[in-house]
């Protein structure tokens, strides 16, 4: 129970007569709302709720006279009483966690050293980074060797990917028997996928999953996957879509010579809408990869090969490109996919 | 390209200022046929006259007051507030009025002034001559807040200073108004506000200073570069509104920071960068900040004066001790 | 030893009627229209209509502490009424009758009143300053915007006004030097109405008049009867026609009488008995000049009636504009603080934008 006395109204007032009440017991009120207008020797003035509230009860009757800090209103929802300052036994107690450096803090979560292991060398026994190192080399090799750089990278966001996605898989194959002979697989790839993007744009977006947002992107930038001696990285190639045969040749042929030789700049790492995995280079057909957020699909193309089909209800040998899509089911549906799918195999299926 | 020193410098950004802009007046305690009892002010009366350059009675309030009425009808005044130890007497009207005019009149009427002071010690002046006022100032909304720390920088700024649309409060360390001495060209350019300076680069430790003691700072860090210790020296130059980024993309650098003010410790704005340091480049401090600053005393009279002043010895030792965490 | 006198004066006190509406000196030739009477007696009833909505809309949370004018409408009204719309107002806080003849409207005093920076946007007076609340801290600003008008060479002037409490503040007394040393055109007025909160006049100076303070700063000041409009506005006309002729400053104390509390936030019969404020009201400006109109028979019953119902509309529409007017955008906090937000103060506004409650 909370009590809303009448406040000073200033004009010298010590008490004022209640002309007449604006609510009832059980009235829900707001802050502001006129109550009761009382008279002073001046004026009629309005008293209106210091606060919202349910009104219990009223505590003077209209014609009488109500003292300046005398209950006027009781309200029903009870305001938490002050407790005053803190409650409570304040000793100190004694140091348990190791001091660190932040920055020290920081490298061993990195290394995933245990600070209670490290001995500290720095003022007023702090664990400095140079500590956390020194731990890290004292590492018995049993151990095996902390993730770093791509490695590490990759670890680390296949994780989230995989925390995230909801995969599915559909593959098929496409007839390459009408190629060229030395037809560029990865350049035709990349033509493929922008034709699947045309046909199914759903494909080549963005899926924000805490907002539930998803942006259709009208660029295609293309990741494509490079195994490199340090690791995988997916260097992206800009809007493939609209650029020449020639163009798309001197981009990749760039993007293969800065993965080797290890220039490729962060931001040529970032923004794909879709990724392409040519991984069947040594062995592989069809596979399910893996989405990398916030993308919601990857193309895989496993080992072109022979292979004997049915063509016109008789066998045949004829050469076949394997391709796997991996899609986000949150936010692709398999008609689209399917869709994207055709879309690549008639772009691949063509002579050139 | 002249040789100048600082205060000939703000003479030459004066005088430039005045002669590109007729609205720029110059006004204070024996500024016109004076010129300024540091000679900051010198010939400006003699070459633009006393419609534009002319003394005050001894009233530093309203020195700071008029300039906001003047301001306020379009001129842009920039008045000399004789010494640092006279300028609290303005805070009332820069508080109140200054730095509030724009924005509780929605923009209707502005401030475009400039009050200028000599600022800090080891001048061995008379007390209430060596004041160190900036965070005073950087406190209040609405204010910029400008240190100089060398002829070309004070020609530059204080020439930004006057065009800015906005009260600057631009304070001039009296101790190196004859003893610096530059390059500086009388072109009329500009610096930026707003944004620190990175006056020596280095891997090994940050260190973030203003006005006057970049010279000790500068100093220090030549002597520790002999042990093979990289210093990145980071003047400040505009305190309000801070460049927070220059000096946070320092100490992800380098790991370590020392912050040097000649201004008492506690509440000085030192507190301010250390603050935003631990607020956004925590996880990149392999060391505890340190702060060489003045005591939480009043200036010693000039017989003691020297030890209260931060010095390069004091410099070095901080950054020995940030550097002792390896 | 012998002495010769170095300075004198005298102070002269300026008045055209009695309380009760006698005449004791010719009238101005502008009292000689009664229709610009009953302009000057409307623009009063309007200042006191305002008013006593403005301590309604206090008294029910729905403005802020406000400065009530009641007794000192001649006082604003004689102001504003002998100023050109080229002069300056710089105002303290109890000039609400200077500012309405001026031109700033009713909703922009509701909304400063109210709590709201759009109340000093004037549409109006573009050039005035708004309401000053450290006390006589605007006096050097009116001296500052006299000393523009002085350089730019124009017939035009600034009016300064501040009440008795003020003209003991060191600001004051710096810019009344140099506005007299400077010889500026700048008119300051005393608005005195014998009381700064609680503290009488007598106790605040010992000075037997506050318009003798001109006399300190090298200028003439003399007292005029503040509860009479006419004589406000006639000898602070000459005050500024003799400003704009490069006759220095001035400075004119009208003597008043605060009828009412110092702001809703005051209870003056804590140090005021009701005995002493009683006979003012028998002096009040309003009334005389209603007399005087009656007198002379330019005023009657149905225009009484008619102007009192005419000004309540006035101010109801106001009031209920004001009302329903919607606050400004929250980030309105930021956007005016410089004139191009800085990076700092944006990255500020973005987080409070964004709904982050750390800073």
């Amino acid at each position: 129970m909370t009590t809303f006395a009448l406040p000073d109204l200033g004009e010298g007032l010590h008490a004022a007569e209640v002309v007449a009440w604006h609510a009832n017991p059980g009235d829900h009120v707001v802050a502001d709302q006129p109550l009761v207008s009382v008279e002073t020797d001046k004026a009629v003035v309005e008293v209106p709720a210091p606060h919202a509230g349910r009104i219990a009860r009223l505590c003077a009757k209209v014609g009488d006279r109500v003292q300046v800090g005398a209950p006027l209103v009781e309200f029903e929802e009870a305001r938490p009483p002050d407790v005053g300052a803190v409650v409570g036994d304040l000793r100190p107690t004694p140091p348990t966690a190791p001091k660190a450096m932040p920055a020290a803090r920081k490298r061993a979560h990195e290394l995933g050293i245990d600070l209670a292991a490290v001995t500290a060398s720095g003022p007023n026994e702090t664990i400095t980074v140079g500590d956390v190192d020194a731990a890290a080399a004292r590492r018995p090799a049993a151990e095996g060797e902390p993730l770093r750089g791509m490695r590490h990278a990759m670890a680390a966001n296949m994780a989230r990917a995989g925390a995230e996605i909801v995969p599915a898989t559909v593959t098929d194959d496409a007839d390459i028997d009408n190629w060229a002979h030395a037809e560029p697989v990865t350049e035709r790839l990349i033509r493929a996928v922008a034709a699947g993007c045309a046909a199914a744009p759903a494909l080549n977006a963005w899926y924000d999953s805490r907002a539930m947002r998803r942006t259709l992107h009208p660029q295609v930038d293309l990741g494509v996957a490079v195994e490199t001696d340090d690791g995988l990285i997916v260097p992206v190639v800009r809007d493939v879509g609209r650029r020449s045969q020639v163009d798309l040749r001197a981009a990749l042929d760039d993007l293969k010579a800065a993965a080797r030789g290890r220039t490729v700049a962060p931001a040529a790492l970032k923004g794909a809408t879709i990724t392409l995995s040519n991984f069947g280079m040594l062995a592989g057909r069809h596979g399910a990869l893996t989405v990398m957020p916030p993308q919601v699909a990857i193309l895989g193309a496993g080992r072109a090969q022979p292979e004997v089909v049915a063509i016109d209800g008789r066998p045949a040998v004829r050469r076949r490109l394997p391709l796997s899509l991996t899609f986000d089911h949150r936010v692709v549906t398999g008609g689209e996919a399917a869709r994207f799918l055709r879309a690549v195999i008639d772009d691949l299926e063509l002579p050139t | 390209m002249t040789e100048m020193t600082l205060v000939q410098a703000i003479n030459a950004a004066l005088g430039r200022a005045m002669a590109e802009d007729p609205h720029v007046i110059v006004l204070g305690e024996d500024v016109g046929a004076d010129g300024g009892v540091f000679r900051a002010t010198d010939g400006l009366s003699k070459r633009f006259g006393e419609q534009r350059v002319f003394d005050t009675p001894l009233a530093e309030a309203a020195i700071a007051g008029i300039s906001i009425g003047l301001a306020a009808q379009g001129f842009k005044p920039v008045a000399e507030i004789q010494f640092t130890g006279f300028i609290y007497s303005t805070i009332d009207q820069m508080a109140n009025h200054a730095a509030r005019l724009r924005t509780r009149t929605r923009g209707r009427l502005t401030c475009p002034m400039v009050l200028r002071s000599p600022c800090g010690g080891g001048i061995k002046a008379p007390e209430c001559h060596s004041e160190s006022p900036e965070a005073l100032f950087a406190h209040i909304p609405g204010l910029r807040v400008v240190i100089p720390s060398s002829p070309a920088r004070a020609y530059g700024l204080l020439l930004a200073a006057i065009h800015d649309p906005d009260p600057v409060v631009f304070l001039e360390p009296t101790r190196l108004y004859r003893q610096a001495h530059e390059d500086v060209s009388d072109d009329g350019s500009r610096l930026p506000l707003d944004r620190a300076f990175v006056l020596r680069e280095g891997r090994d430790l940050t260190v973030v200073t203003w006005g006057a003691m970049l010279k000790e700072t500068l100093a220090a860090a030549e002597r520790l570069a002999g042990d093979g210790i990289a210093c990145e020296v980071i003047d400040v130059a505009t305190l309000k509104p801070l460049d927070s980024d220059t000096i946070l993309a320092s100490v992800a650098k380098t790991g370590r920071c020392v912050i040097v003010h000649e201004a008492a410790v506690t509440g000085g704005f030192g507190a301010e960068i250390a603050a935003r340091i631990a607020e956004r480049g925590l996880s990149s401090l392999a060391a505890p900040i340190e702060r060489v600053a003045g005591y939480d005393t009043v200036m010693p009279y000039p017989r003691l004066e020297q030890h209260y002043m931060p010095d390069e010895g004091r410099i070095v030792a901080a950054a020995r001790r940030a550097l002792a965490y390896q | 030893m012998t002495t010769s006198r170095s300075a004198s004066f005298i102070v002269e006190h300026r008045r055209y009627g009695r309380a009760d509406g006698e005449l004791v000196a010719t009238l101005p030739r502008f009292a000689g229209d009664p229709a610009e009477l009953v302009r000057l007696y409307r623009a009063m009833v309007l200042t006191r209509t305002f008013d006593a909505r403005a301590i309604a809309l206090q008294r029910t949370g729905r403005l802020g502490t406000y400065a009530s004018s009641l007794g000192q409408e001649a006082v604003a009204v004689g102001i504003g009424s002998a100023m050109h719309d080229e002069d300056v107002l710089v105002p303290s806080f109890r000039e609400h009758g200077s500012q309405l003849w001026r031109g700033t409207t009713l909703l922009e005093l509701f909304l400063y009143w109210g709590g709201d920076e759009r109340g000093n946007a004037f549409a109006g007076p573009k050039q005035d300053f708004p309401v000053c609340v450290p006390v006589g801290s605007q006096a050097p600003h009116a001296v500052g915007i006299a000393l523009a008008l002085k350089l730019r060479g124009e017939k035009r002037a600034a009016v300064c006004v501040f009440g008795d409490g003020a003209t003991s503040k060191g600001d004051v007394a710096e810019a009344m030097n140099i506005a007299g040393v400077w010889r500026l055109p700048v008119v300051f007025v005393v608005n005195n109405n014998g009381w700064a909160i609680s503290v009488p006049v007598r106790r605040q100076t010992a000075a037997p008049s506050l318009a003798q303070k001109a006399i300190a700063a090298g200028f003439s000041g003399e007292q005029v009867d503040g509860n009479d409009v006419i004589a406000v506005r006639d000898v602070i006309e000459q005050a500024l026609a003799k400003a704009r002729d490069g006759g220095g400053p001035s400075l004119v104390e009208a003597v008043t009488y605060r009828l009412g509390d110092h702001t809703t936030a005051d209870d003056a019969s804590r140090y005021r008995d009701d005995a002493e404020v009683s006979p003012h009201w028998a002096n009040e400006p309003v009334t005389r000049l209603r007399q005087y109109l009656t007198r002379i028979g330019a005023w009657h019953k149905r225009d009484e009636e008619e102007m009192l119902s005419r000004a309540r509309a006035e101010v109801d529409a106001a009031a209920d504009q004001y009302l329903a007017l919607a606050p400004q955008d929250p980030a309105a906090i930021f956007d005016y603080t410089y004139a191009a937000l800085p990076a700092d103060l944006a990255a500020q506004r973005a987080a409070f934008l964004g709904g982050d409650q750390r800073s």
